[in-house]
């Protein structure tokens, strides 16, 4: 017939249900039923013993990963909110010059925690601080806060940028016509237009944080275990539905930041 | 407002950088996640009024990596049979001398001379453990002390074996099988080793970790995995026997050592010498599910562990027993790739 399909659209293209519907329970399959097994009666990974909520109370009452979610928590604050401010100066700075030679290689600077394996800059820190631990005697949780800020900024920055590029010059440009010095265009004016893209930024930042553990491990220092490098320890022997009660919260947890996250950076101003 | 953003700042702060100092009466036990009996620690904490620190290690190479590098902070690590002499040999342990300790004469003289510590001058037994053979009676009654049972299977179990997936401990158990010594390079043997395996894995229905649920459930009727594991099934099904493969069944052993860096030697002394004492190593014992090498400590232990056939192994059975030596890297060459050639 020679009939000329006038619009593009994906999910007219055969098999596109299936390719999909296989996605979904390739990536979802495994989450839902480690959460199902969470609320499981017996001690048992693949058997069903009743609905229960015994996992949840014995987790909550164990003090090493009430310890663990603590410092989980302080540290992904911590890292989140360096990262957010370092992030912020870092997207102004590359937004509002005129473009200059250098620039792009910045980007990629600031980015470079995406492109380098997680796994070298553990080792590349392993060994770094390890020396600095020898010199200074030192071994709190600073190591890791820096560790964890440093991967984490362009998650931060990322949005923050976008925001900043998107964002209407002609309020700035008036701000300044009417003799606002740049400072007080920048608290004024850029500031609030900014606010939820920096919310955003630190939604994610926090979120990657609290779910490293390649990094994580090998920077940590006595009692320095986080949530995730607890629950890798835990794998040596048979684990019980308590890792998956702990998984559980974890993933609640995950995915209200991120839906906030989702939330906070559609508002419109 | 204001106030409640400062107060939370300086809590977060408190929060971050307290602990960081080493003050008197501390330990830092670098250990296995979930290995650690937190009664024994809390025992030892009140008795000895010191505070204890565990960190977890996943590995025996992730410990190692970090040690190595320096400024962890570890007093006491617990590393395993085969690797206390690369520590060793690379200077990482304090020369210790438990043997001279007052609970020395508490060790088992099996654990004394030890390969990896002669004398035992560096470390003291943690827990210890084998890999042997679980069998379900109700699905086949004959002879379960025998290698035979995995590698060749009689028909009542062909299709429903668990091995477990490791190289050294499958590998161990086939060289034996077939008359070699561990490390062998004989080629012509080892061409038996793999047709041995290539021959036998069709007849297995897994080579998984799952032995706890689905061996007492009868959908494995037969293992070859550690006897801690198998122990615990028996527990839920008492049709399970435990067999210690005559021809030969590796052990393994982790030891506890004390770090040449530790910066709490002392604390760390008491601590070795603790954990030699029957009650206290029996509290290990009772939360990791393994023995301890001590003597005594049986009594100490739950009543279902006091009497476990898994746990006491026959004095017939004693000379099968061996830990794994490393081998020479081309003997090792040489067995990971039968390896790899079994795992396709």
């Amino acid at each position: 017939m020679g009939r000329v399909r006038r619009t593009f659209d994906i999910r007219a293209q055969p098999g596109f249900g299936f390719i999909a519907l296989l996605t979904f329970f390739g990536l979802y399959l495994p989450i839902a039923a480690l959460v199902v097994y969470s609320f499981n009666g017996a001690e048992s990974l693949s058997r069903w013993g009743g609905f229960s909520l015994r996992w949840f109370v014995s987790a909550w009452q164990n003090s090493t990963v009430q310890d663990a979610a603590i410092r989980s928590l302080v540290l992904a604050i911590w890292a989140a909110t360096l990262a957010t401010i370092a992030a912020t100066m870092a997207a102004l700075a590359t937004t509002r010059t005129p473009p200059y030679p250098g620039l792009t290689f910045k980007y990629a600077f600031i980015n470079q925690p995406l492109m380098v394996p997680e796994i070298v800059t553990a080792v590349a820190l392993l060994i770094v601080f390890s020396r600095i631990k020898v010199w200074t005697g030192y071994t709190g949780l600073g190591y890791l806060v820096m560790a964890h800020t440093a991967f984490c900024i362009p998650f931060a920055y990322l949005p923050i940028r976008a925001r900043l590029e998107g964002m209407d010059l002609t309020l700035e440009r008036a701000a300044a016509d009417l003799y606002a010095t740049p400072w007080k265009t920048f608290r004024h004016v850029t500031l609030p237009l900014l606010r939820p893209a920096i919310v955003a930024g630190f939604m994610l930042a926090f979120v990657i944080s609290l779910d490293d553990v390649v990094i994580t491990e090998f920077v940590k220092s006595g009692g320095q275990d986080t949530l995730p490098t607890y629950m890798l320890g835990q794998l040596r022997r048979e684990t019980s539905p308590e890792i998956n009660a702990i998984a559980t919260v974890f993933l609640v947890l995950s995915v209200l930041l991120v839906t906030v996250f989702f939330f906070v950076n559609r508002r419109k101003p | 407002m204001k106030w409640k953003t400062k107060a939370a700042t300086a809590a977060i702060a408190l929060l971050a950088f307290a602990g960081s100092a080493a003050a008197e009466g501390e330990l830092n036990i670098f250990n296995w996640g979930d290995y650690t009996s937190p009664e024994m620690i809390k025992k030892f904490e009140d008795t000895y009024k010191i505070k204890v620190t565990i960190t977890d290690y996943d590995s025996n190479d992730t410990a190692l990596a970090k040690v190595r590098a320096g400024g962890h902070g570890f007093d006491i690590v617990v590393p395993s049979a085969n690797y206390v002499q690369i520590w060793v040999k690379e200077g990482l342990l304090l020369e210790a001398r438990p043997d001279q300790m007052e609970n020395f004469k508490n060790v088992d003289e099996r654990w004394v001379n030890v390969p990896w510590d002669e004398g035992r001058h560096y470390t003291v037994p943690w827990q210890w453990g084998l890999t042997g053979v679980g069998v379900n009676t109700k699905v086949y009654g004959g002879d379960i002390n025998t290698s035979a049972i995995w590698l060749d299977p009689p028909a009542e179990l062909v299709g429903k074996i668990n091995v477990a997936p490791e190289m050294n401990d499958v590998l161990f158990a086939t060289i034996k099988y077939l008359g070699g010594d561990w490390c062998t390079d004989d080629k012509e043997l080892l061409k038996k080793v793999r047709d041995k395996l290539v021959e036998a894995k069709p007849k297995w229905l897994a080579m998984d970790y799952s032995v706890t649920e689905k061996l007492p459930a009868g959908d494995y009727a037969a293992v070859y995995y550690w006897n801690g594991a198998i122990m615990r099934s028996r527990a839920k099904n008492p049709d399970i026997k435990f067999g210690y493969p005559k021809e030969g069944f590796p052990y393994f052993m982790d030891s506890v050592a004390i770090l040449k860096d530790a910066k709490n030697v002392e604390n760390a002394k008491l601590f070795m010498n603790f954990i030699m004492e029957p009650e206290n190593a029996a509290m290990i014992s009772a939360f990791a599910k393994y023995a301890n090498g001590i003597k005594g400590s049986m009594q100490f232990m739950p009543p279902e562990m006091q009497s476990a056939p898994e746990l006491v192994v026959p004095p017939e059975f004693e000379k099968a027993g061996e830990f794994l030596a490393t081998c020479a890297p081309e003997v090792q060459q040489l067995y990971t790739r039968i390896w790899t050639e079994l795992q396709k």
